[in-house]
Order: structure tokens, then sequence, then C-alpha cells
């Protein structure tokens, strides 16, 4: 494409007011472009403008206005090249004229002084415009295969749902069950907690009607007792290979080498050959991962609604509780079986089980901690049970001791209308003891609202077993991809899927595939119900966005990919490790393969290539690394007293949206920082801070999100990995005799806007203890 | 830590407190704000949360000798500001009348006496006792002639004290013995819950206590605390002073009677015959005030045994005067027949007062006694 340029700087706002509009307009006159200005860019009149230069073949524009985070539907042209200098949020508005004045007209007569906001200003502008220089309009990356079809992994009632939203909305759709029938859990059931309005009394399990749908919708294929040996491929182009449970076949997936078969009996690393020798021997029988299964079908999206088992009880911890020694004490799971196969009798002697104690944490110690994976489902099948005993026996007596009752949202009704049955006693508690007392037990415990401690006669004691995800034991998705066939990193949410359960739900970490029902976290049959037909739109969304070429999310619509320039690629695999989405896969030599369906264009690759090789459309090493160079870098040679310059290269996800946050709040900081958005701290690559510094920049600093085990990096590893990077720069800034110091990182969250004016001054002051970079003016 | 406690929740405790007006007690969710509500709870240990939490476990051996619910007066502040609706004032009130009908004995006829199916054979029960012991007496007299209506000419003055003085006797039995348990309970529960200091209960610091107590109850101190309730506290002290004043002439017309032998009916003029008519007139507007204020709350729960005292007050009150008015108008038959209906529930008064609601007259007296004597704490 050959670029005509234009570049426009709009003068409402307080930008007129508090810059030198004329001034401006000489930086792009300098170098030969077109400037225009506007009181309103963003008014009809405005864009009219803009559109009728766009009419006489201008097709790349710098707008110097407002944030890119506002306006960004009225700056958007049809095969323009675009670039939006924040003068506004960036310069103006956190750079207020009272606190940084300009210069008088006396003093613009000493070329010795000058103007810090002006400068900045100025700096925006050649870096938007060296930018715009440096990238291309995108073009999408278009499947040669592409499946519109959804697998849903677990016939039970999520996978049930999202099968039938999925059909509903006109898509095709598989279900696969290890069992040989479709039901799930439910099954097993008595009765069901509420799904409806009033929200006050069990129903029976709601399995059957969704069966019978599921059966009489043509658009839905049930495979029972099939198993996923294999997905492999990426979003719209998954090729998936069913088994029977435990069989073994030539598609199931390979393993990574375990971790303790990479080292020899000396503890010794072993070196790469040897660990893929070892590796191959290991999944003897299993072909690789590039090699697609010929027979295998065709998928474009997964939902993966595979559920979960109740958790085991066992240890020492729980010996006081007398489970396994005791037989009428039992789980949750257990109780809920005796209830489905008629009256609640006691396992030991078959008598009637008229009073029962209900155990929802294991008390005992001071510690108020509930069963493992226990939670607002297990409080409400406690009530539920509880029920039951009084359905059975007109004298019948329930006792629930918790350390908490949860009955979130509209189940309060629920925990309303068992509280009032005359024969359930709830109370908060501690179980000390549950002990065989001649015929019956007694259980013990502390600290309850009844004051004091207590015992109560029970037939039998029921304990809350929590619900484990099956993800937690089984990859189940069984994935063909070089990191591995499981989702990576989820003993930190204990074995649930979701990548990031507060902004992004249903999303793994696997893009295409979504989660759903209680593999995501412990459900009501009434959140699994809505969970299902989230995450079938999930599916759905994917499906449309993959068959444009363009990422599914975060990015939303993004239509770049990275882009690899194999011939200087040194197979060092860093980028296919690195990826947090498991996108790449690489060949025996170590080539990486890019899936882009797979990608969510964060460009971590992009970070960790050493070579350099990886880069978008119009996100690359050299984009950025030109607005770096494009800032300008006053040295004793300009002033007798330069300012300084320091790069921050922030997180366009949280750190850029609380700046303008900032800004709008007129809270400012320094005028010396200039600031460049990425997409993801994991995409910024080391060369651009030794670029930095070699120009002679003082300082520079990352801006991203929070890490760690409440991360809010939106592309789950990246503020981490630029953490580790950071470190690793800190040894070959001392080589080049450069205070450490010179570089750092901040992690804020998006609600801490507040805060950062405050983390950039410090980190100013800082540098000038250091002083001035000795390299700057060579 | 002392020994656990065995919880044994009774149900059928549960569902007898529903019946008599606490329907709404399993609401409860501990979360105190009765207890942080109500003016005449004491700070420590307050009441109504623990009884709340105790009725909805049925532990019933917590409630009947538990002396706090009596301390409540049933202002109803804890029942409004309640966020779940489970209105511990009305639960509180249940508790006293199955407290109520747990000491007073024969157990037979604390149940008849709540309820509403036996009423008639309660009401026929004085009207039986008058007429078969005037019968044989040959006391009662169908045609009592002469100018002057005079009421002891149709029945006996001997007749009406013959059967009178034994109810009252009765009545004062029944709640001797219950008292007895009544207070051995309270100090019992006391101690439980480390209420009182006291390990005994001396018999004249009980005594003084109670006389300590009795202004307070004259001055319906405790109801002007009350929020909610405030304009009952008028109309219970109408009633109150009505039956007071009412006690006070019936025994000095008993002395004037029986020691100066001077018969009824007497002057209009004397002043023992002005205390009784304003005595009746405040126990009849006490009374209809009261059942004004309960039939306007609705969300307060006013059940057969709130109904039976206000019926039993105001048809005394009504009866007497109507009585009286038209002896002095001189409509013999119908005044002869009023006195009939007065009579009657003159004795229902007596002979069911231990268990009915206006037993609270002696537990609560006692109760607050006891309050004042063990320091509660």
């Amino acid at each position: 494409m050959d670029k005509k340029y234009g570049v426009y700087i709009c003068t409402g706002c307080g930008i007129g007011e508090a810059l030198d509009i004329d001034a401006l307009c000489e930086v792009p006159k300098e170098e030969g472009l077109p400037v225009k200005t506007h009181p309103i860019l963003c008014s009809k009149e405005g864009v009219e403008m803009l559109k009728a230069d766009i009419g006489e073949g201008t097709n790349t524009l710098v707008l110097c206005a407002c944030s890119r985070r506002v306006n960004f539907d009225v700056f958007r042209f049809e095969g323009c090249i675009v670039d939006r200098v924040n003068l506004r949020e960036g310069v103006v508005w956190s750079h207020p004229r009272s606190e940084f004045p300009a210069l008088t007209e006396e003093e613009k007569e000493d070329e010795d002084n000058f103007d810090r906001v002006q400068m900045m200003a100025e700096d925006y502008i050649k870096m938007g415009m060296a930018r715009v220089e440096k990238v291309a309009l995108p073009e999408p990356y278009k499947l040669d295969n592409f499946s519109n079809r959804i697998l849903v992994i677990g016939g039970g009632i999520t996978g049930m749902t999202a099968a039938l939203e999925a059909s509903a909305a006109g898509y095709e759709v598989t279900i696969v069950e290890k069992e040989d029938h479709l039901g799930g859990q439910v099954l097993n059931w008595r009765a069901q907690l509420p799904v409806g309005p009033d929200y006050d009394e069990l129903i029976s399990p709601i399995a059957e009607e969704k069966i019978k749908a599921v059966e009489a919708d043509p658009k839905i294929t049930v495979k029972t007792g099939t198993v996923v040996a294999r997905l492999a491929g990426q979003p719209g182009d998954f090729t998936v290979t069913f088994k029977k449970p435990g069989e073994k076949i030539e598609f199931d997936v390979p393993y990574p080498l375990p971790e303790e078969m990479k080292y020899d009996e000396n503890g010794k690393e072993l070196d790469a050959e040897k660990q893929h020798e070892l590796y191959l021997e290991y999944n003897k029988g299993r072909v690789d991962i590039l090699t697609i299964d010929p027979n295998g079908e065709k998928f474009g999206a997964v939902v993966l609604a595979a559920g979960w088992r109740p958790a085991d009880i066992e240890g020492e911890q729980y010996a006081h509780l007398g489970f396994g020694k005791i037989p009428d004490v039992v789980t949750n799971a257990q109780f809920e079986k005796i209830a489905k196969d008629g009256k609640i009798l006691r396992p030991s002697d078959g008598k009637e089980a008229k009073s029962v104690v209900f155990v929802q944490s294991p008390g005992k110690d001071e510690d108020d901690r509930d069963f493992e994976y226990a939670g607002s489902v297990t409080s409400m099948v406690a009530l539920k049970q509880a029920k039951y005993v009084r359905q059975d026996y007109s004298d019948g007596k329930a006792y629930v001791f918790y350390q908490h009752m949860r009955t979130p949202g509209l189940s309060e009704y629920f925990y309303k209308s068992i509280q009032q049955d005359p024969g359930i006693f709830l109370t908060k508690g501690q179980v000390v003891s549950v002990s065989g007392n001649g015929d019956g037990l007694v259980v013990e415990a502390t600290n309850t609202l009844l004051g004091e401690k207590v015992k109560v006669k029970a037939d039998m004691v029921v304990l809350a077993a929590g619900m484990v995800p099956v993800t937690a034991d089984d990859p189940v998705v069984n994935m063909a991809y070089r990191q591995g066939p499981a989702f990576r990193d989820i003993d930190l949410f204990d074995g649930y899927v979701d990548s990031n359960f507060i902004c992004f739900p249903y999303e793994t970490q696997r893009t295409g595939i979504y989660a759903a029902g209680a593999v995501r976290r412990a459900m009501t049959i009434e959140e699994c119900l809505e969970d299902a037909t989230g995450a079938a739109l999930k599916a759905i969304q994917c499906l449309e966005s993959a068959n444009r070429g363009v990422s599914v999310h975060p990015r939303s619509g993004d239509m770049t990919f990275p882009d690899f320039f194999f011939q200087r690629c040194t197979q060092c695999k860093r980028c296919t490790v690195e990826c947090p989405f498991g996108a790449l896969d690489d060949d025996e030599r170590g080539t990486p393969k890019p899936n882009p369906t797979r990608c969510r264009r964060c460009g971590t690759c992009m970070g960790a290539c050493p070579e350099r090789i990886i880069g978008f459309a119009d996100y690359n090493i050299d984009s950025i690394g030109s607005m770096v160079k494009a800032v300008g870098v006053p040295s004793e040679d300009d002033y007798t007293e330069p300012p300084l310059r320091i790069l921050g290269l922030v997180c366009e996800n949280d750190a850029y949206p609380a700046l303008d946050m900032a800004a709008l709040n007129k809270l400012s900081y320094s005028a010396d920082v200039r600031l460049i958005p990425v997409r993801c701290l994991g995409s910024v690559n080391v060369i651009w801070i030794k670029d930095a510094l070699s120009q002679g920049m003082d300082g520079v600093f990352l801006l991203g999100c929070k890490h760690g085990d409440d991360y809010q990096c939106h592309f789950v590893k990246g503020s981490e990995l630029a953490e580790i990077r950071m470190k690793k720069i800190g040894d070959a800034l001392s080589s080049l005799a450069l205070e450490e110091e010179r570089v750092a990182m901040f992690q804020v969250a998006i609600d801490e806007y507040d805060k950062i004016p405050q983390i950039i001054n410090e980190f100013v002051d800082s540098i000038e203890e250091l002083g001035p970079n000795p390299f700057k003016g060579f | 830590m002392a020994d656990s406690y065995l919880v044994e929740p009774d149900i059928g405790f549960i569902n007898e407190v529903v019946k008599l007006g606490g329907q709404d007690v399993k609401k409860c969710f501990q979360c105190a704000t009765c207890a942080v509500a109500c003016p005449i709870s004491p700070d420590t240990k307050p009441f109504p949360r623990k009884e709340m939490l105790a009725t909805s476990w049925g532990l019933k051996d917590r409630l009947i000798g538990n002396g706090d619910i009596w301390l409540c007066h049933n202002c109803g502040d804890c029942s409004t500001l309640c966020p779940r609706g489970a209105k511990p004032g009305d639960v509180i009130s249940a508790l006293r009348a199955y407290a109520v009908s747990e000491y007073a004995k024969p157990k037979a006829l604390a149940k008849a006496v709540n309820d509403p199916k036996k009423l008639p054979i309660l009401a026929a029960i004085p009207a039986v006792i008058f007429l078969v012991v005037g019968l044989i007496t040959g006391l009662l007299n169908f045609s009592p002639g002469g100018d002057e209506i005079v009421h002891a000419h149709f029945f006996s003055t001997w007749l009406v004290d013959l059967i009178m003085l034994p109810t009252a006797a009765f009545a004062v039995a029944v709640f001797a013995n219950g008292l007895k348990n009544f207070i051995a309970d309270m100090h019992a529960n006391a101690l439980l819950e480390g209420k009182t200091d006291k390990q005994k209960i001396d018999a004249g610091g009980f005594i003084q206590a109670l006389i300590k107590v009795i202004p307070t109850i004259f001055k319906h101190n405790r109801f002007n605390e009350c929020g909610e309730n405030k304009a009952r506290g008028t109309a219970h002290m109408m009633v109150f002073y009505g039956f007071l004043g009412l006690f006070i002439v019936t025994n000095t017309f008993f002395i004037v009677l029986y020691v100066f032998k001077i018969h009824g009916p007497y002057s209009q003029l004397n002043p023992v015959k002005w205390l009784a008519n304003v005595a009746g007139v405040s126990l009849v507007i006490g009374s209809l005030l009261l059942m004004k204020e309960r039939a306007s709350k609705k969300d307060q729960v006013s059940t057969y045994k709130d109904w039976f005292l206000l019926w039993l007050a105001l048809g005394l009150g009504l009866t007497g005067l109507l009585a009286e008015t038209s002896r002095l108008a001189g409509m013999a038959g119908f005044s002869y027949f009023i006195y009939f209906v007065h009579l009657m529930l003159v004795w229902s008064l007596f002979a069911y007062t231990p268990f009915s609601k206006l037993a609270h007259l002696v537990y609560r007296t006692v109760a607050m006694a006891y309050q004042e004597y063990s320091g509660r704490k």
C-alpha cells in the first residue's frame, strides 16, 4: 500500500489553550507531511474534513486529539491506518498549565528555557508519525478448512443444555459422554434444588426432559460410552479422535515427559536430544501431535462440560468424625444414594434414621475451614438432604452444623423454607467429635449459636464432601498441543479450568474450548443451566470469529496475527514454551508451528523472541522501536540543564485506561515521561529497553497488571513473564555500567488510577537521584 | 468447659408455641436485632434472641422457667425491626401462654382455657354451679319481689360468697402451686445461664424486692419505655386500675356486709360507690381501647388467648355497669339477668385467671421481683 499521510490536530477540549498549536504544526511540516487543525475534530464537520481528505487519497492518518480509548468508532476509517496521538488525556489534562506553566514571552527569548508540556506533545506527535510509517493494514488469516460444528464433552445437565442452546442457534452439535447413557450426576439424586420461582421447594430431577429434548433434536448427535482420545488442530479446524473409555489407540495423545524423567541419577538435567529420546519412548505407540488422524471428526469449537466427582474424605484431619470406622457416618453423596433408593435407613442395621446430623465443616481445631471443594452447593445439598429426613419421618430431626452457610442469590428463599421446617435445626458450630453410643451416634460440637458445648444424638452423620472438577484428575480434552494435553497451571484454581474467573468466564487457557458447569466451579443445576448457555454462546462467538479470520477474545475482532520470519529462527522454543495459550506447536527440529486461531494476539511470543522475528501487521518490534527512537532526548548540548527522558511501556488493558482516568480526575505526573501503550507487558521485547537506554533515555518503566495467584493479566502470564525478563535485563545493564534501578516494573489494578501519578513521580525522582544517563548525547 | 449440653429438640413444643401465636419463630436467623432493639432488655444476656433460638430448637426446658420471658412487656419493637419477620414479641408472648398452662394445674383446665372449642363448656360451668348450688341450698329466688330491685334478693349474697370464696381460694391455690415451681425453675435457669450470683432464695429479701417493684408496676414504667406499642400503655393502665379499683370496692363492701351488717344496694353518694363507677367505666374504656389497638395492628399476631382476656374484661365492666344502671332504671327482669351474667363472668375471672393470659399479673410481678432480687446480670 502506498501511504499518503495526513496529520490532524484537534484544538478542542483544552488542547488549543494549553499548547502552542503553530509550533506543533511545525513538527509534521518539518517531515514534509501535510497538517490540518480543527476546533472539534470529533464533530460532524471534523470527521467530514477527514473523510474529504480520505476521498482524495489520504490513507494514513495521525489524529492528534483524545485518547484512543474514546471516540474509537468515530475515527475508524475503512482501509486506512489510523494512529491516535493522545494530546488530551496524555498531555494537557494530566499536565495542567497551573502546575506546568507555559513560557512567558520573556522566557522564550532565552533559548536555554524549555516548555516541558509542549515538548511532550511534540514528542507524541513524532512518535505517532514514526509508528504509522512502520505498520501495515492487517489482512485476516483464513483457515483452509473450516468446520462450524460444536463438540460438547459431557452429557450431564450442563452438556445437554449447551448442546440444546447451540442447536437452537442453528449449529450442529455432538455430545460425547463417557457413561453409556446421558444424564450425568443428576440421575443419582432423589430430588434437586429449585431452578425457578418461588425457589422454595425441592423438585424432581430435570434430567429426563433434557434427555428427551436432546434425543429429539436432529442437529444433535450423541456418542455415549465415548471419550476424546485426542483433539488436534485449532479453533475452526479441530480434528477429534474418539475412543471407548480405557481403550489404548495410536491416536491417544502423547504426554509431555514427566519432570522427574528429565534428570539423570545425579540430578543433572539431560540434554535436549536425550530428553526427546526418552519422550518418544515414554509415548511409544502414540503418534506425534502434528500427525492428524485421517479418520478424525472435524469440529470448530468445544464446550467442556465434563462435570465433577465427590471429593474424598480421608486422612488424619478427619479422624474425629469417625468416617470409615463408623458405618453410619457417610458422605452426602452416599446419603443421596440411600435417599434415592427409598426411605432413609441406617447402613449399619437398616433401622430408620430419624435423627441425622449434617456436618458442613470438619471442625475440631480452631479454624473454620470447610471440607475440600465444599461451598454454596454443599450448603444447599445439606439443606436439601435435611428435607429428605423430614419427608420420610414426621417426627424426624435433621441438624446442620456449619461454619459457613452459603445460599447465594435467590437460593435464600430455599434456605428460608428449609429453616422454617420445625424439625430442621441449623447452627454454626465446630464439630468436635462423632462417637458411637450404644445404639446410635453422638455428635459433639462447640462454639455453636446455642452458646456452649452441645451434643446431639444421631442415627446417621452426613459429611459435606465437595465437588471436585474432573479436570483435577484428568486432562479430559487431551489436546494434541506441544504444551501438553491438559490445561496448564490450573492447580492454581484447584483444578478448575477457568483462566480468569471474574473477567473472562467460560474462557479456558485454550482458545476455542469453553468450560461450563461444575468443571468451572461448584454449581447448582440452576447455575449450570445458565452456565451452559453462556459457554455455548462463547463457542459460537469463537466460530463466528475464526471464520472471518479475527481474534475471538479478549481482543475481539483483531485482524492481526503473529507473523514469523522463519529464515532467522534459531529453534530456541521460547515462543512455544512461553505462549500462555499453547498456540504454538513445534516440529521435530523445534521450529514453531503457529496456529493462528488458537492465538489471542497478546504478543507474548514477540516479547520472548531473542531474534525478533515475530510481529504483527500493526504492532511489531520495529513499530514500537521507531516510536522509542522518535522521542527527543535533549542533552547538555541543547540545554544547560536538560530535562530527563523516561520511557514508560504501559499495558493497554488496565494501566492505560487507569492513566486516562487519572487525567480525567485532574491528577498530574511528571512531564518528562513518554508513554507507549503495549498489548500486554508480555509483548515487551527487551530490545526496546536497550534502545531507549542506548539513545540516552534515563530510565524505563513497565506498568502492567498484577500477577501472582490473583493475577489480573488479561493474557494470564504476560506481566509475570515481563517481571522475569526485567530481572534478567538487570545483568545486561550492569555490564553496560548502568544501574539496574534504571529499569523498573510496577503493577496496578484498573481502579488504582489515583496511585499511578505517585508511582510515576517516585520513579522519576529515583532516576533524578541516579543522575542522567551517561550515554546521553553520544 | 462444663459438660456438654445434650440438645433434645421437642418438636411437639415447637408446634404448640406455633399454635399459641409463635408461628414465625423458625424464620429467625439469629441476627440479634431484637435483643438490640428491645428497650427493656438488660445489657447482658439480653432477650429475646436467646429465647428465639431456644424456641426454634424446641428447648422447652430452657424456656418455661426462664424469667426473661416475663420481663418482656410485648411492646413489639423487636417484631417491627426484625429483618426476617420472625416476630419475637409474639413468640415470647406465646411462650408465656405456654408457661402459664405448664404451671397451672390441673392441666386439662389449662388446655380448655386456651382452646376456643371449649369456650361453651367453660361458660356453662359457673351457670350450672350457681343453679345447682342455688337450688340445693334454696338460696336462689326466681321471683324476687319488693319495690326496690335488690340483686341479693335474686342471688343471695350467701350463695354468691358460698361459691365465690372457694373459687377464689382455688385460684390462689393454683397460683401458689404454680409459683412454687416457677420460682424454683426460674432460679435454676438463672443459675444455669449465669444471670445471678445468689445460690439460694431467701424469702425476706425476695419480699423486699417484691415491694420495691410494685411502684414500677403501678406507674407502668416499663410500658413507657416501649416504642412501637406506646399507646397501649394508657389503655393497659385503665384496665389495670379498673380491676384494682373494683378489687378494693368488692373487699370494702364485703367487710361492710359481713362486719357492719349493712346490706346493699348502697347509695350512689357513697364514695366507695364513686370508686366503683369510675373503676367500672375505666375498665370498659380501657379494654375497648386495647381491643381497638389489637385489631388495628395487622402485623402483630392476635390469638384466642388475647381476645379471651379482652372480652372477659370488657364483659365484666359492661355487665357490672348495665346491672347497676338497669337496676336504677327499674328494669327488673333485665337487671336480674345481666346480674346473673355478671356473676358468671366474675366467677370465670376467679376460676380461669391462673390458666389464662391474666395470670401474667402474678407471674410477671414475681419475675420482676426475682430480677430485682437476683441482681440479674
